[in-house]
């Protein structure tokens, strides 16, 4: 027991002393400063950290290569200017020139090394104008200007289809694409006009329906949602949200004035969320 | 007397007030000074690991100890000796299913049956214990030199609803039982066990052979490494881990004699006993304050013996987890409520001229310093560590401090996964055999639950001994809440 105590007492002092020892060398790191030992003074620094997307990435510091890859953090760095490369195989390299103060860190943490890719190839020739990637069924979208014409492919360019002619009385250029969610349907507007084209092929009973083409000459379209039933469209204008009808006949349903656009921003997308619970509540039953 | 409440409140509001104080300081500097407030949990983080390897040896040390000695006969090392053992049991709401297996432990222990009287003390307030007295006695009562069931008459003049006040009850009555069997107070050793507490074996020759060897026998109690393997196989994950790192805090303190006091089940000399007049018949914490009474009664010059045996307990859970919460908690607090000692302990300083102002300091300080750390290092460590991250706002994180407080943090929280490893394989050596009925996989959810630590921290690390502080210093007090247990399988 006594012995016991004695080994604890040289245990409590080693800690003691390991405590106040190590205490200036874990402070001065923390707060960036370096021990010189020639001089035995604590000399100010600066520090780097690098990330990158991939990981991994060889580190050129002033073209001196570090034992470290990314992500790193470079420290006790003295003040000054600092060129960074940063190389991965079969990437692009990342250089950049920093500048190191004392006592402050430099985050290079949002690098992206972007890779070679010796087989990019070009999946079309012609003008594209516009395209909608679809993801879930792996097909891309087109609308050639210069052929007047939407197209479509797979993700890889291949398979190359014309859906349809553009109709005519929109003016171009459109502002943005979006498919229905049975795709069956295209929209796409610009500041007054929507546009309403009918991608079905032969055996569907809308084939061949004419593109439709609604226009709102007193009013700034600002975006259009497909509706889930996709037969509806939500519109959000510069004065209000309403919703059409894919149809030639439709009334558009005024459902929110926004007196405020774009100005309180928050309220208005608090009124939409309430708009597509409305809607999707109003579906459900 | 005014002065008296004065001080007395005083002294109660000071635990509270530091810990708070402390707290409200590094929040406050986490807004107006970040730097400041980053320099203080670095340095705060570095005390931790020190500390962490520090007491984690001491661990060690203990548990080699206890590994050590885990197979001697006491007994036959005794000198010859004309000893009793009283053991005092108090009861309040513990089924048969509780009772029986202390009672079981005793009768199979190592050591003459002759020279233990037990005394069941039940509480007169709980109807059913009548009953189950009357079951035991006729169990047990014929094994030992004497058996005594007492039942402690509720609303007794000056007594709270505590544990001590029916420990007392019991003492006294034990004590007619001594004198008119001509035994002396002197030649009585009494232990006071928690209800389900079971002994080892050697348990009473260990303790007879440590009182017998002991400089100054009545100068000291004993105590015994508290485990709580009882039902350790079939309590739920949260609620094991808590109790093995109960274990193991005991243990480390049973290295530091100089800090040793009271806890839960222990022994000591019956005359010290009466000469101090008894537990404390209005306070909570009675297993640490009867130490602190003997410490003031004898000047200063009172000790506590480390015994390397066990004594197993049930670990408290329900059949909830949210319920076996609400119980740990409840059982944390009221361990942590022994910051009420603070205020008895000072007070008897105060009124003390013959122990020497530095032992005063040192122990006073002690203390205070164990139950304000309890009652911080969670909350600094996980809550106010990341608060000059995020409120330092751009300018601090442009700075190197800024950037180097995550990772020292980090640096903590690995370290504390790797002593945490040494405590798991510790805590495998002392787990008694996987009983029948209980799945192989239940060793490596044993081993998997360790990655619960920092949620159990954050849950039962600081926040009772913050509440039992707070309480403390409002003058809210609190009633004796025991940990009902139950040997059910959840």
């Amino acid at each position: 027991m006594f012995s016991e105590q004695r080994i604890r007492g040289v245990l409590f002092y080693l800690s003691l002393v390991a405590f106040f020892a190590g205490l200036p060398f874990i402070l001065s790191f923390a707060l960036g400063y370096k021990l010189n030992p020639r001089t035995l003074k604590f000399t100010q620094t600066g520090l780097i950290s690098l990330k990158t997307h991939p990981q991994g990435a060889r580190i050129y510091l002033d073209s001196k290569l570090l034992d470290e890859k990314t992500p790193a953090t470079i420290q006790e760095l003295l003040p000054g200017v600092y060129n960074i490369r940063l190389e991965l195989e079969e990437h692009y390299s990342w250089v950049t020139q920093v500048s190191v103060e004392p006592r402050k860190v430099v985050r290079l943490e949002k690098v992206i090394l972007f890779p070679v890719r010796p087989n990019i190839k070009q999946i079309n020739q012609g003008a594209i104008a516009s395209f909608y990637i679809d993801k879930d069924r792996g097909r891309i979208y087109y609308f050639s200007q210069d052929e007047n014409a939407f197209f479509v492919s797979d993700m890889e360019g291949e398979k190359f289809e014309r859906l349809n002619n553009a109709p005519e009385g929109f003016t171009y250029p459109l502002k943005e694409l979006k498919i229905s969610a049975d795709r069956e349907k295209m929209a796409f507007f610009n500041d007054h006009q929507i546009c309403i084209v009918y991608l079905n092929p032969e055996k569907s009973l809308l084939y061949g329906q004419t593109p439709l083409v609604l226009n709102y000459p007193n009013q700034r379209i600002s975006h259009i949602f497909w509706h889930s039933d996709s037969y509806h469209l939500l519109l959000i204008m510069d004065r209000n949200i309403a919703i059409i009808e894919s149809s030639p006949r439709t009334n558009p349903i005024n459902l929110v004035n926004l007196n405020k656009w774009p100005g309180d921003f928050i309220m208005i997308l608090i009124k939409i969320c309430f708009i597509s619970a409305t809607f999707s509540a109003a579906r459900t039953v | 007397m005014i002065n008296n409440i004065v001080r007395k409140r005083t002294l109660e509001i000071i635990p509270g007030l530091i810990s708070w104080s402390l707290i409200f300081t590094l929040v406050l500097l986490a807004f107006i000074n970040p730097v400041a407030c980053a320099i203080i949990i670095i340095v705060f983080d570095f005390y931790w690991i020190i500390r962490t390897i520090y007491l984690t040896t001491l661990l060690l040390m203990a548990h080699h100890r206890l590994y050590r000695e885990r197979l001697r006969n006491w007994l036959s090392d005794c000198p010859k000796n004309s000893l009793y053992h009283l053991i005092i049991f108090p009861v309040y709401k513990e089924g048969l299913d509780i009772l029986r297996p202390s009672l079981e432990a005793l009768k199979n222990c190592n050591y003459p049956k002759d020279k233990l009287v037990v005394v069941m003390a039940f509480e007169e307030r709980n109807p059913q214990t009548k009953d189950n007295a009357k079951i035991l006695e006729s169990e047990f009562g014929k094994i030992f030199r004497g058996y005594l069931s007492t039942f402690h008459p509720d609303g007794l003049p000056g007594e709270k609803r505590t544990k001590g006040a029916n420990a007392t009850w019991a003492a006294k009555k034990a004590k007619e039982f001594f004198n008119s069997q001509g035994i002396k107070d002197d030649e009585v050793i009494i232990s006071c066990f928690d209800a389900d507490t079971c002994v080892d074996k050697e348990y009473f020759g260990c303790l007879t052979y440590h009182f017998l060897k002991s400089p100054d026998p009545h100068r000291s109690s004993y105590q015994p490494m508290p485990v709580y393997n009882n039902n350790i196989w079939q309590a739920p994950s949260f609620a094991r881990l808590v109790e093995i790192s109960s274990s193991f805090c005991q243990m480390i303190e049973s290295m530091r004699l100089e800090k040793f006091v009271t806890f839960s089940s222990h022994s000591m000399s019956f005359k010290t006993l009466v000469d101090i007049d008894y537990w404390p018949v209005d306070m909570v914490s009675d297993d640490s304050v009867i130490y602190w009474k003997a410490f003031l009664f004898h000047k200063g010059d009172y000790r506590v013996v480390p015994l390397y045996i066990t004594v197993s307990m049930d670990v408290a859970y329900a059949d909830s987890f949210f319920k076996t919460i609400k119980m740990q908690y409840k059982q944390k607090r009221r361990w942590a409520w022994g910051v009420e000692n603070f205020p008895f302990l000072i007070d008897g300083f105060i009124n003390d001229h013959e122990i020497p102002l530095i032992k005063k300091i040192r122990r006073g300080f002690h203390l205070l310093e164990s139950h304000v750390t309890w009652a911080i290092w969670a909350v600094i460590l996980v809550l106010i560590g990341p608060l000059p991250i995020i409120f330092g706002g751009v300018f601090f994180n442009q700075m190197a401090i800024g950037f180097n407080l995550s990772k020292i943090t980090g640096l903590l929280f690995n370290f504390t996964l790797f002593t945490s490893l040494v405590w798991v394989i510790l805590s495998r050596i002392i787990l008694p055999p996987r009983p029948k009925g209980i799945s192989w996989w239940k060793n490596i959810v044993m081993i998997m639950e360790w990655f619960l630590v920092p949620f159990i921290i954050l849950i039962l690390g600081s926040t009772p001994a913050l509440d039992a502080q707070t309480h403390l210093a409002f003058g809210r007090y609190m009633e004796f809440n025991p940990t009902l247990k139950s040997k059910k399988v959840v």
